[in-house]
C-alpha cells in the first residue's frame, strides 16, 4: 500500500514482534492510563460524525418520498398553480416564494420537533421504563393500521378548506407552507410520531430541531422545484393506486419502530425473533402478497426491492443470531469470587447492565461476543455480571455504593490487587477493539 | 414481472445474505503462513522483506530516519512493541485498507525516500 503512495524504501518484516521479543531486544509499552487514546466523547451522544449525516441523509429521503402519500400527492396540483400564478413575476422573486414556502413548511415541523425534544428531557427517564414502551409501540401500531388501510384518519373540514385558500405576497406563500404542513399531518403524523418518540428519548432539541428541518426541506424540496419549473407538471406520474402501497410501505416502516422500540423489554431472543418476523412479513406483503399495479414500469421494480430488502433483512438478522459464536462466559457476584481474585492475581471486570437498557445489549452483542475479548476474558480475566433489572437485592446496592455507580450500563476494571481504575470506566456502548485497549491497560497494572 | 422471475431475485438474495452472514462469523483457523506465501505476496505489492537481523542492523546504525511501523491492533501494541515503533492499525482486509490509505499518507510523512518497515 506505502509502496502506490510512492514510498521508495518500503520493507516488512513478517517475523515482527514476536522474534524481537523473544530476541530481547528493545521493547517499550505504552504508558498507563488511556492518555494516548482517541479522547471519548463525555456524554452520552446517540449518533455523530459521519452516522449523524448519513441519518440526516435518510431523514431528508424520507421526507421526499412523504410526497407521495395520499395526503400530500393530491396538494402538488394546487401548489404548482398557486406558483404557476406568479410566475409572470421574475425567477427571483419566485425564489424567494418558494424559500417562504419551505420555510412554512419548517415552522410547523420544526415546532413539532422541538416539543418533542423538550417534553422528551422529561420523558427521557420515562423512555426506559416498560409500560412506556410498550405505550409507545402500541400507539405505533395503531397509527400504522390506519396507514396499512383498515381504517382512515382525517382531518377535520375547516382545516383543509382553510389550506386550499390562497394568500398573496410572501406571507402568504409562508402560510401555505405551514398549512401544507397541518394538512399533510394525518398522513405524516404516524411516520412523524415514531420519529417524535426517537427525538424525544434523545431530549436535545436542537437535534429535534435540526431533524425536523431536514424533514420540512425533503419534504418541501419536490414541491418547490416544481413551482420554480411549473409548466412541467404532466411528467409526474398520475395519482392512482400505486399511492396506497406507498402507503403501506410506511405502515410497515411504523410497526418495525414499534417492534424496535418494544425489543428491550422483551427476552433477546424474542426481541430478535419479532423484528425479523416484522420484516419478514413486510418483506412478503409488499412484494407479493400486495397486487396493486401502476401505470408506469418502475413501481414493479420498487415493489421487488422493498420485498427483497425485507427479506434480506429477515435473514439476516436471524442468519447474525443462530451464527452468532460464543460469548463471555459471565459468573454471578460473590464476595469470595472477588478475594480468590486478588488471591490469584488476576484482575476482574464487573459488568453491572439491566435486561431493559439498549447499550447493555448491545454491549453484550457486540463487544462481548468477539472472538478476542472472549479470549482474553477466559484466560486472563475474571467475568462478573451483575444484573440490575429488578431492584432491591442488598448484596447489589451495597455493590452500587461501593463502586459509586450511577446507572447501567457501567462496566470497571479491577487490577490484580482488587484497585478499581476509574478511568477505565465504561458507561456506554464501547466497540470490541476499544475495549480490548482497556483489558491490555488493566493487565499491565 | 412474472412472480416466478420475482421469487428467483429473492431467493438469489436470501442466499447472498446468508453467504456473507457466515462469512462474516465464520471461525477462521489460524493459518500459518509458509515463507513462500509471504515472499509471493512482498512480490505481488511491491515491498521487500528484511529479517528481525536486517531490522536490528538498521535500528542500530540510524534509529532517527527509520520508521517503524506497528500495524497491530491498538492493544497489542500497548501490551509491547518494538522500542520507537508507532501503532497504525490496519486489519488484513481490503475494506480497512481502502479506508486508511489517505490516513497513512499523512501518517508516514512528506519524505517519500524515507527507510519504512512495517511489522
Amino acid at each position: 500500500m506505502a509502496v502506490k503512495l510512492g514510498y521508495k524504501k518500503v520493507f516488512r518484516d513478517p517475523m515482527g514482534y514476536p522474534q524481537w521479543h523473544a530476541r530481547g531486544l528493545p521493547v517499550a509499552t505504552s504508558p498507563a492510563g488511556l492518555v494516548e487514546m482517541s479522547p471519548q466523547p463525555a456524554a452520552a451522544r446517540p449518533i455523530r460524525g459521519w452516522a449523524f449525516i448519513w441519518t440526516l441523509l435518510g431523514i431528508f429521503a424520507g421526507g421526499i418520498a412523504l410526497n407521495l402519500t395520499p395526503c400530500v400527492y393530491p396538494l402538488i396540483p394546487i401548489t404548482v398553480s398557486y406558483f404557476g400564478g406568479k410566475t409572470a413575476q421574475r425567477q427571483g422573486k419566485l425564489l424567494v416564494h418558494g424559500v417562504c414556502y419551505i420555510g412554512g413548511l419548517s415552522v410547523t415541523n420544526s415546532l413539532l420537533g422541538v416539543t418533542a425534544a423538550l417534553t422528551g428531557a422529561l420523558m427521557g427517564a420515562m423512555l426506559q421504563n416498560p409500560f412506556v414502551l410498550g405505550a409507545v409501540a402500541a400507539i405505533l401500531v395503531f397509527f400504522a393500521t390506519s396507514l396499512l388501510g383498515f381504517w382512515e384518519l382525517r382531518l377535520p373540514y375547516w382545516l383543509t378548506r382553510a389550506a386550499s385558500k390562497s394568500y398573496t405576497g410572501y406571507f402568504g406563500s409562508l402560510f401555505m407552507g405551514i398549512t401544507l404542513g397541518i394538512v399533510a399531518a394525518p398522513c405524516i403524523g404516524p411516520f412523524v410520531l415514531g420519529l417524535l418518540s426517537w427525538v424525544a428519548g434523545m431530549g436535545n432539541p436542537w437535534l429535534g430541531f435540526l431533524i425536523f428541518f431536514t424533514l420540512s426541506i425533503g419534504l418541501g424540496l419536490p414541491l418547490f422545484l416544481l413551482a420554480m419549473f411549473s409548466g412541467k407538471l404532466d411528467k409526474l406520474p398520475r395519482s392512482g393506486e400505486w399511492m396506497v402501497w406507498i402507503r403501506k410501505l410506511m405502515g410497515w416502516v411504523l410497526v418495525g419502530m414499534a417492534a424496535y422500540f418494544i425489543r428491550p423489554v422483551l427476552p433477546q431472543t424474542a426481541g430478535t425473533f419479532v423484528l425479523a418476523g416484522v420484516a419478514l412479513a413486510a418483506g412478503l406483503n409488499l412484494g407479493w402478497i400486495d397486487r396493486t399495479r401502476a401505470t408506469f414500469r418502475a413501481f414493479e421494480w420498487m415493489k421487488l426491492g422493498a420485498g427483497i430488502i425485507g427479506l434480506v433483512v429477515a435473514t439476516y438478522m436471524i442468519g447474525a443470531f443462530v451464527m452468532q459464536g460464543p460469548g463471555v462466559q459471565w459468573q454471578p457476584y460473590s464476595d469470595q469470587l472477588l478475594s480468590e481474585a486478588v488471591r490469584k492475581e488476576k484482575p476482574v471486570i464487573i459488568d453491572f447492565s439491566a435486561e431493559w437498557c439498549a447499550p447493555c445489549r448491545e454491549l453484550d452483542e457486540v463487544t462481548f461476543h468477539d472472538r478476542e475479548v472472549v479470549k482474553q476474558a477466559e484466560t486472563g480475566f475474571i467475568m462478573i455480571k451483575v444484573d440490575l433489572t429488578r431492584k432491591g437485592n442488598p448484596v447489589h446496592e451495597e455493590l452500587l455504593r461501593q463502586f459509586k455507580v450511577r446507572g447501567v450500563p457501567t462496566v470497571i476494571f479491577l487490577d490484580r490487587r482488587g484497585k478499581e481504575h476509574l478511568d477505565l470506566r465504561v458507561v456506554d456502548f464501547l466497540p470490541a477493539d476499544q475495549f480490548l485497549v482497556r483489558m491490555a491497560e488493566i493487565r499491565k497494572m | 414481472m412474472k412472480s416466478a422471475s420475482k421469487s428467483v431475485f429473492a431467493l438469489v438474495a436470501v442466499a447472498v445474505t446468508i453467504g456473507i452472514v457466515w462469512h462474516s462469523n465464520r471461525v477462521v483457523p489460524a493459518k500459518e503462513a509458509t515463507w513462500d506465501d509471504v515472499r509471493a505476496e512482498a512480490r505481488q505489492a511491491g515491498y521487500r522483506l528484511i529479517t528481525t537481523d536486517g531490522v536490528l542492523r538498521q535500528y542500530n546504525q540510524r534509529s532517527e530516519s527509520l520508521l517503524l511501523v506497528d500495524t497491530r491492533q491498538e492493544w497489542e501494541y500497548r501490551t509491547g512493541h518494538i522500542k520507537g515503533a508507532l501503532n497504525f492499525p490496519i486489519e488484513p482486509t481490503w475494506l480497512s485498507r481502502w479506508r486508511n490509505k489517505g490516513a497513512l499518507e499523512k501518517f508516514l510523512g512528506p519524505d517519500k525516500n524515507r527507510l519504512i518497515v512495517f511489522y
